[in-house]
């Protein structure tokens, strides 16, 4: 088997050219995916008949907190292969993935507070995943103070890349107890999803959205590497040839 | 004289010579205590009630007052350095280094906290328990804030991040405590808790301290 | 399956009772999605007018 394919990512200026192209898909597919789901989702899907209208948050709710979670994993999946292959454009997509994810993190928190408001009659419970998700949030704010600490990218990336792995052992470990300490506080009190059964005419556009919310991740990610790739190496010779070009 | 000795002996030496350092958060953690119920009530029915946590978050606030800069004097007088060029691993060294630490440090804090449970009346029997998940848990908190401290070495103005970085890593610790000393206070069976909070600060303090020699290496190092 | 739920537009709009919090959400995703786009292209254009000015700065300084 060829491993081209794998070292390709090597080079900085490959995945910028190729980058652009697959932005451009991205962001149209996204684009298109969530103006459907979304529209489904808040307009098509029935009502629900304990929570009204308010539940149709979950169509922006539960796809963006799946993806706060899944970005932190895929930074770890970064820093190993920062750690093994010492790849430079690792570290370009931790450091992409952190800012994303902060703000993906933010939505969750912000638009789970306000499906709660109607729900539980507060903004704030703390509920086990509100709390996960906010002590997820401060992880992220970790990471992006870290980065802007130090000065040097190659060392700043470094020790990004500890800190995610550290993180990552943690946030299972986390997620658990946070899950234990709130069954001996309070009852297990209404879920944010996780409902019993739920209709096809209700999950298909929560699907249509989580896609679109993924692909919509990718489209950021890969804008931010890509300006991320061009700055760091503006000394390159390839990155003069390609402004000057222009 | 090998030199795990010498270093020993360094630190105490070093521990003699500044004594403030070690003082200095014991006199915050009583400080922070006697905050409590000037803000809250002199109600003593109350204080007892919420007494316990209260001296854990300020031992916790305290320990990382004084681990926050652990390894900046060493660093900043070349003695990390050396450390690489010893014919032992870095995270062995790390490790007692850490160990040291929390032996001067942050025992010291452990044993004044009977007085500031006498002060905001906890019963007794919960005040063991606070003393046994203190003695259990600080491991586990001493090495993660160490990892703070380790990772923000390189930068001049990094302020208390080594610290916002670490503290979301407290939670299960902080949570395990907490069980016990509710456990404590019902007065039900509380040796399955302790037993899993000793088990997470053992496993913390023999792999954070890996963590920790890589971002020693990395400051050092520079680029390779 | 594919049935609009409202009765009208303005029905859709309000959402009775919750869209005092239903279509904030909406627009608050909205504005994040599109304020990270921005914020990316605008990190893209300054590395390149960074560049640029650093190539003008050594055509001038080779001549």
């Amino acid at each position: 088997m060829s491993w081209r394919w794998f070292h390709q990512w090597g080079s900085p200026r490959w995945f910028y050219e190729r980058a652009g192209r697959w932005q451009l898909v991205c962001g149209w597919l996204a684009l298109i995916l969530l103006v459907v789901g979304s529209l489904w989702g808040l307009g098509f899907a029935p009502v629900d008949y304990q929570q009204g209208n308010s539940y149709r948050i979950i169509y922006l709710h539960v796809p963006v907190a799946f993806l706060a979670q899944a970005m932190y994993a895929a930074m770890a999946v970064c820093a190993v292969v920062l750690f093994v292959w010492k790849m430079k454009l690792a570290d370009v997509a931790m450091q992409a993935i952190a800012v994303t994810g902060l703000a993906f993190t933010v939505l969750s928190l912000v638009s789970g507070a306000v499906w709660g408001k109607p729900t539980w009659g507060t903004y704030w419970v703390w509920d086990a995943r509100l709390t996960s998700m906010l002590i997820l949030g401060f992880l992220y704010l970790g990471l992006i103070g870290l980065r802007a600490a130090i000065q040097d990218p190659d060392q700043a990336g470094k020790a990004c890349g500890i800190l995610v792995l550290v993180g990552v052992v943690n946030l299972p470990i986390i997620k658990y107890s946070v899950e234990w300490w709130n069954t001996l506080h309070q009852p297990a009190s209404l879920k944010l999803t996780e409902k019993p059964t739920m209709p096809a005419s209700m999950w298909m556009p929560l699907l249509v959205n989580i896609l679109g919310y993924y692909i919509a991740a990718a489209y950021l990610v890969l804008g931010s590497m890509r300006a991320i790739v061009i700055g760091r190496e503006r000394r390159a010779s390839w990155v003069k040839e390609l402004v000057g070009r222009a | 004289m090998s030199i795990e000795k010498r270093m020993l002996a360094r630190e105490l030496k070093l521990a003699a010579a500044r004594p403030g350092d070690i003082f200095k958060p014991m006199w915050f953690l009583m400080l922070v205590i006697s905050m409590v119920p000037l803000a809250l009530s002199p109600d003593s029915v109350l204080l007892a009630d919420i007494g316990s946590a209260m001296i854990w978050v300020a031992t916790l606030l305290a320990l990382l007052l004084n681990t926050e800069h652990l390894f900046q004097s060493d660093f900043s007088d070349g003695v990390l350095e050396q450390w690489l060029f010893l014919d032992r691993p870095l995270a062995w060294l790390v490790g007692l280094k850490l160990i040291v630490h929390w032996l001067f440090h942050v025992v010291p804090l452990i044993c004044i906290t009977p007085i500031a449970g006498l002060m905001l009346s906890v019963p007794t029997d919960v005040l063991i328990a606070l003393l046994m998940t203190l003695v259990v848990a600080t491991p586990a908190l001493t090495c993660f804030s160490g990892l703070g401290a380790a990772l923000t070495l390189g930068s001049s103005r990094s302020g208390i991040l080594g610290v916002l970085v670490m503290m979301p890593l407290f939670v299960p610790v902080v949570i395990l405590a907490a069980g016990v000393l509710i456990r404590a206070t019902d007065g039900s069976e509380i040796l399955p808790l302790m037993a899993l909070l000793g088990a997470f600060s053992l496993v913390a303090a023999t792999l954070v301290p890996i963590a920790v020699s890589a971002a020693i290496r990395l400051n050092i190092g520079g680029s390779n | 399956m594919l049935e609009f739920q409202f009765e009208s537009l303005m029905a859709f709009l309000a959402m009775a009772p919750h869209g005092a919090y239903v279509w904030p959400v909406y627009i608050l995703g909205l504005l994040i999605l599109g304020g990270l786009t921005w914020v990316n292209l605008r990190q893209h254009r300054q590395a390149i007018r960074l560049i640029k000015r650093q190539l003008e700065r050594e055509e001038t300084h080779e001549s």
